[in-house]
């Protein structure tokens, strides 16, 4: 029964290295890769900033789930649905440029808002199975969002624009271009540095993102969060009401992550209008915990780490893979693997952390127990 | 309680006034540019020059006789000129006349009635 | 009267009630689209025998308080590991079919095994680290099916030369061994797959036997209330690694019997999101994530693949278009979603 002693009274070295093993693992199998690949370094840079300016808001999106104890969003999968039914209106209406992007934001906003209250609910009746429950949620909706999209738009939703509607005259296609909304937000306030064009307008927005969780974490709610993520028991004492809080923060998660979607999908241009929210939340998911978070901590730094060493390694492996066996299909499944398999080991680790945690509290409050007990015959001893 | 109804209600209006401003910036148009032949009430103006059109500082290029062009313009208001072109050389005319578009409006120029100031130089396209 | 309705819905929950009038109005319209009634049901039959022992594997841990088995992919895995051997070594027919279990079975000793150790060390959230341990190790085994030395013609790719297909054809091999044996043809378009469903039924009873069994009762208490096994002697933990190696095992026979029904062995990403369709249909049979009964597997695989054959058929004839995979979707997650938020025993 050694495991007991392990988290707390480790070696802080050996304590380091598991708390941060997941970085440290893909850390090393990134440089391993890096060579091998034989890609640049510019090409790094560039790459690396357009996923950094791509895809940031959307992991951003998942740090506040994470504050209130809701663990791992895995139903940002709504929010990014919201987020593209705004795009699909906006681009049937023929609307262009930033205009474009920010009414699909505004029109999105209502839905992600019930969608995430719908998530919220359900996550509640949950209790101890968040991060399944969510999982599957995303399914669930995949189904409800085709049913919608694949046969109410164009029959019950009026869409004019036949462009981007299928030939037999219902349902979207499954690619629309979005040539209208293409870069608006990246070429905001246009800047090339040697070849690279920098997306200020992205970055500013992402910018004023960290800061809005920065301070948000300040303010009452989030305070609020934070005790409920803590202790839910202890929360309540305080007159915190658990239930409408954690709601709360996935709401926030699920608005967020429909901007986190329009911003990705501005970026890229085209929307796969079946496939693009697929792997949002499982990509995004990994993507932070191989910036070193946990399901019970995450910070603005896991998240731009995260993306850095998650795009690298996405970016590295086919041609490592072409390098080692001579198939670039080899890298293709092993970055898939190492996605999936961030997030076993490190839901598993924690699961275990806890577990083991709660062994040591329960032994601890056994032995308190035991000790009071022990006081008491030996006063009742005294009085003797 | 009053207060925080009227400020939901207050922000909610904006928002949607919001929504209508953006539509109405971001929306695209389709105007045609027509150089024909054109008889209004009798009277025939005759397209017999070439023209270099530039709509919103856009340059669209040398309309011939009898060419048509198609341009994607944002937005309500617009600005269309005109240089008259003879024998490939400018001959320095110029026309510059502004129009304004309504949501969901689509139209057709033509060059001819525009450069003689007629009234029904800008026509809606009816769908 | 008002009550015991009441409490009927409450018990067998809305979502199944709804589920099971759905199917019921699909089976009742087919006639009056053109659909044949004596097809549809042979289909279902058919369908019933391929994937219900895939849901019958998740009994034993559901039993033993690990939750449902996200994880069935390692089953899945062992049971494809086992057909491509036993193609590659140009077995066929019969003992062809049994050899592919036998390695299948072996090897999904071992990885129940591991898995089951693993699953130990994380009581309380199974759930969601099965999920992605069978995700990866579907993601990792693409890479091996890539790279394994098998050289059968029939399974690598013709051009390449070296790497498995993602399709291989049991044609030729053991296709329908079971199926066939024992068929009773009625009429022209009625085909009972008596040796599939023989099998099928064969390891209902088998599996009931077990947990009537000292270890079968065992494991049942281990999962029903740790403690008081603890002190009845039980070694718990013991008892929830061999519910999962049965869970395990049975899941590799499952898919072998799937393939065999089948035709193809599919590798590469199609057994990623295996799992839920199997989890759904048990939980549509009335097992919740604590509770699990053969009967609700019976019950759960019929009214599933009754609802996945009848779809389709039924409603794209009334309303012309093929609703039927986002509508798979919604009812098979949807039941998910709602077994997970149902309040269930509290669990040390």
């Amino acid at each position: 029964m050694k495991k007991q002693n392990l988290t707390g009274t480790m070696n802080p070295y050996l304590k380091f290295l598991i708390d941060y093993s997941v970085p440290i693992i893909i850390s090393l199998l990134v440089a391993f890769a890096i060579p091998l690949s034989g890609l640049s370094g510019k090409y790094f840079i560039k790459e690396l900033t357009i996923r950094l300016s791509r895809n940031s808001f959307l992991i951003l999106a998942l740090l506040i789930p994470v504050m209130a104890g809701m663990g791992m969003n895995f139903g940002i999968v709504l929010g990014a649905m919201a987020g593209e039914i705004g795009i699909i209106f906006v681009t049937d209406w023929g609307i262009v440029g930033l205009p474009s992007m920010l009414l699909a934001m505004l029109i999105s906003t209502p839905i992600a808002i019930l969608l995430g209250y719908f998530a919220g609910i359900v996550l509640n009746r949950a209790k101890g199975r968040e991060m399944v429950t969510g999982f599957m949620l995303g399914f669930f909706m995949n189904g409800i969002y085709q049913l919608v999209v694949l046969y109410g738009m164009g029959n019950i939703i009026p869409i004019s624009n036949s462009k981007i509607l299928l030939p037999r005259g219902y349902g979207i296609r499954n690619a629309i271009s979005l040539m209208g909304i293409r870069q608006v937000m990246d070429k905001f306030i246009p800047l090339k540095i040697g070849g690279i064009l920098i997306p200020i307008g992205t970055i500013l927005v992402i910018a004023s993102l960290c800061i809005f969780i920065v301070w948000f974490k300040k303010t009452k709610l989030g305070q609020d969060m934070r005790t409920v993520g803590q202790d839910n028991e202890v929360a309540r004492a305080a007159g915190i009401n658990v239930e409408k809080t954690r709601i709360l923060s996935i709401v926030i998660s699920t608005v967020l992550a429909c901007y986190g979607q329009i911003i990705f999908l501005q970026n890229i241009g085209t929307m796969n209008t079946y496939n693009s929210h697929e792997q949002v939340g499982v990509f995004a998911i990994a993507a932070l915990l191989v910036g070193g978070a946990s399901v019970a901590k995450a910070n603005i730094f896991n998240v731009f780490i995260g993306v850095i060493l998650f795009h690298t390694m996405f970016i590295v492996s086919p041609r490592a893979g072409k390098a080692i066996i001579g198939q670039a299909q080899l890298g293709e499944y092993f970055r898939v693997f190492v996605s999936y398999g961030v997030i076993a080991f490190s839901l598993a680790l924690y699961a275990w952390r806890k577990r083991v945690e709660k062994e040591n509290e329960r032994r601890k409050a056994m032995a308190f127990k035991r000790m009071l007990l022990q006081n008491n015959n030996t006063a009742e001893g005294d009085k003797l | 309680m009053r207060k925080r109804i009227i400020i939901r209600i207050t922000l909610i209006v904006v928002l949607i006034l919001m929504g209508i401003s953006l539509y109405t910036i971001g929306k695209e148009h389709k105007v045609l540019i027509d150089n024909k032949d054109i008889s209004m009430g009798g009277l025939t103006y005759n397209a017999d020059t070439a023209y270099n059109v530039r709509v919103d500082n856009l340059e669209i290029g040398l309309l011939e006789k009898d060419e048509r062009k198609a341009v994607k313009v944002v937005g309500a208001s617009h600005k269309i000129v005109v240089e008259e072109i003879k024998n490939k050389i400018s001959t320095g005319e110029k026309h510059e006349k502004k129009f304004k578009l309504k949501i969901n409006e689509n139209v057709t120029i033509n060059l001819p009635a525009m450069v003689n100031n007629m009234d029904k130089w800008i026509e809606k396209i009816k769908n | 009267m008002k009550e015991k309705v009441k409490n009927i819905i409450e018990n067998v929950g809305l979502p199944r009630i709804i589920i099971f009038f759905f199917l019921v109005s699909l089976f009742v319209l087919a006639p009056f689209v053109g659909i044949s009634l004596s097809t549809s049901i042979n289909d279902v039959i058919v369908r019933l025998s391929m994937n219900g022992i895939l849901v019958l594997s998740l009994v034993p841990m559901v039993k033993s308080g690990c939750g449902l088995n996200f994880g069935l992919q390692l089953g899945i895995i062992a049971g494809l590991l086992g057909a491509v051997i036993s193609i590659e070594m140009e077995a066929t027919g019969f003992v062809g079919f049994f050899m592919a279990m036998g390695i299948a079975i072996f090897i999904a000793v071992i990885l129940g095994f591991f898995y089951g150790v693993l699953l130990n060390k994380i009581k309380g959230d199974e759930m969601v680290v099965a999920t992605y341990v069978g995700f990866s190790s579907v993601s990792l085994m693409c890479i091996f099916w890539l790279i394994l030395p098998f050289k059968s013609p029939n399974m690598i790719w013709a051009y390449g030369g070296s790497g498995l297909r993602t399709t291989i054809n049991t044609q030729g091999y053991w296709f329908h061994v079971l199926t066939d044996f024992l068929q009773i043809k009625i009429g022209s378009h009625i085909i009972f797959p008596t040796g599939t469903l023989l099998f099928f039924a064969l390891l209902c009873f088998l599996v009931w036997a077990f947990f009537r069994t000292k270890i079968g009762t065992s494991i049942d208490a281990a999962g029903s209330n740790p403690d008081y096994a603890r002190s009845c002697g039980v070694n718990v933990d013991k008892m929830r690694i061999i519910s999962v190696i049965l869970s395990t095992v049975i899941t590799a026979i499952g898919i072998l019997v799937y393939e065999e029904s089948f035709g193809f062995v599919q590798l590469y990403m199609a057994p990623l999101y295996m799992a839920f369709p199997a989890i759904a249909a048990l939980l549509l049979g009335g097992a919740s994530v604590g509770k699990a009964s053969i009967k609700n597997v019976i019950i759960g695989a019929f009214l599933f693949q009754g609802i996945l054959t009848m779809t389709p058929s039924v409603i794209n004839n009334i309303i012309k278009s093929d609703m039927s995979e986002s509508i798979r979707i919604v009812v098979s997650n949807g039941m998910i979603v709602y077994a997970l938020t149902r309040k269930s025993k509290v669990r040390s």
